[in-house]
């Protein structure tokens, strides 16, 4: 078996007009991971999920998928993956039955068992036409599709866009269970960031069409904190402003009652030192969530870090 | 298992929490020796984490002894778990009481306040257990 990358991205550069959708973006995605892009509306997340899955060729670099360029192959690739698009779309008119039915004929591992299961799971009537299905539905159907070939790579565009708290929760559980019974790699983009927190194991943030971050959720966790300690002048103290300088500040805020910053190389031996440095006073690391510190490295806020 | 809960957005890492969540409630009891816990997939989804993050988790208490795996059942509590040690237990009560300080002290209450509501805490888990549930 190929032991490389299940899904790569190769310096994908995407132009639409004069404006870069991505630039010069590459990325891998290892067997058995779960990897959430991340990145903000008009990021360019969409346009590389294109690129890789071979529906958009790019002006420059290429998608790999299982090791192959995706452009080129895409017709006999995608039968290992599966797909959950953003908007969630099938006829309108065909009940998800018919619409699986037509699907079990193009893959060679579908599962229809899977596929009545999982809709039964979801509550979806598989006899109700697709155009009268709420959104919520329609999505549960798209993934119940996506999982009945039992694929090598599951691709979510978004998944839990516009979906309330029940119908997210069914997805994650759906997700969650794939990922124990298979070992399914898995390509997110979301919004959600409090509900990916706990299931991606890679985070990569695109910003402007340029890979901003992508690294392992665990190290990602551990090396930002935010800092907050109150500074003083002291009569022994001769440096002003050079405190956070071993913690790679990316943010730092000056309130009324002191320093409000977020570090992205924090290590609790220099915090230790930090908190005995002459004016440092009353200091405290927090720990940040996935979506703290996805604003703090995306965000747009003037001061902003690179 | 209702009193494992685990914070993804924590700077500790969640298969750290489960794998310390674990220990404790083995440590204290309320897993006795020799009962299920659930399986990987099924905690997984539970606490919406990554089903391999709940299973390095179940590795790393199998090595240490504290769980067991019978072939085709599932995994249990081991028939003698290592008992928590002295020091490890007064530590583990130390950090929690000085957080609990720092939050009632935080909210603006006394030390008499904040034992009182530390007694009713514990009498409502006390009212949740079987009679006599002291193992």
């Amino acid at each position: 078996m190929n032991e490389g990358p299940i899904l790569a991205a190769e310096a994908i550069t995407v132009r639409y007009g004069s404006t870069a959708a991505c630039s010069d973006v590459t990325f891998s995605v290892a067997r058995g991971s779960v990897y959430a892009l991340l990145g903000r509306n008009g990021a360019g997340k969409s346009t590389l999920v294109r690129c890789l899955l071979g529906q958009q060729k790019p002006a420059r670099g290429r998608g790999l998928l299982f090791g192959e360029d995706a452009w080129r192959r895409r017709a006999r690739l995608m039968d290992r993956v599966g797909v959950v698009p953003e908007e969630p779309d099938a006829p309108p008119a065909m009940t998800p039955a018919q619409i699986a039915d037509f699907c079990r004929r193009i893959y060679s591992t579908w599962n229809a068992g899977e596929f009545a299961k999982r809709l039964d799971r979801f509550g979806i009537p598989p006899r109700v036409p697709f155009g009268r299905l709420s959104k919520g539905q329609k999505g549960g159907v798209l993934l119940a599709l996506a999982l009945a070939s039992a694929p090598d790579l599951l691709v979510l565009d978004d998944p839990t866009l516009g979906l309330d708290v029940v119908a997210r929760r069914a997805l994650y559980d759906e997700l969650v269970g794939e990922l124990a019974d298979r070992g399914t790699t898995v390509l997110v983009t979301t919004h959600d960031l409090a509900g990916i927190e706990g299931i991606a194991t890679r985070v990569a943030i695109l910003k402007e069409g340029r890979l901003i971050l992508d690294e392992e959720m665990e190290t990602l966790k551990a090396r930002f904190r935010r800092i907050r300690y109150g500074n003083q002048m002291t009569d022994t103290r001769t440096a002003y402003g050079t405190e956070l300088d071993p913690f790679d500040a990316v943010r730092v805020k000056v309130r009324g009652w002191g320093v409000d910053a977020v570090v992205a190389n924090y290590d609790d031996a220099s915090f230790d030192r930090f908190q005995r440095t002459d004016g440092v006073v009353d200091a405290e690391a927090s720990a940040m969530s996935l979506e703290e510190i996805f604003l703090s490295v995306a965000g747009e806020e003037k001061g902003a870090g690179s | 298992m209702r009193a494992l809960r685990v914070d993804p957005a924590e700077a500790v890492p969640i298969w750290s929490q489960i794998e310390e969540g674990l220990r404790r409630l083995v440590a204290s009891g309320a897993l006795a020796a020799g009962q299920a816990v659930p399986s990987v997939r099924d905690l997984a989804r539970d606490l919406s984490v990554n089903p391999a993050t709940v299973a390095k988790a179940y590795q790393r208490l199998c090595e240490a002894g504290v769980l067991s795996v019978r072939r085709g059942e599932g995994t249990y509590v081991s028939d003698a778990p290592p008992a928590m040690g002295r020091g490890e237990r007064s530590r583990i009560l130390r950090q929690g009481a000085a957080r609990y300080a720092t939050l009632a002290a935080t909210a603006g209450a006394g030390v008499e306040e904040a034992s009182s509501e530390l007694s009713t805490a514990f009498a409502d888990l006390e009212g949740k257990r079987p009679p006599g549930g002291k193992s």
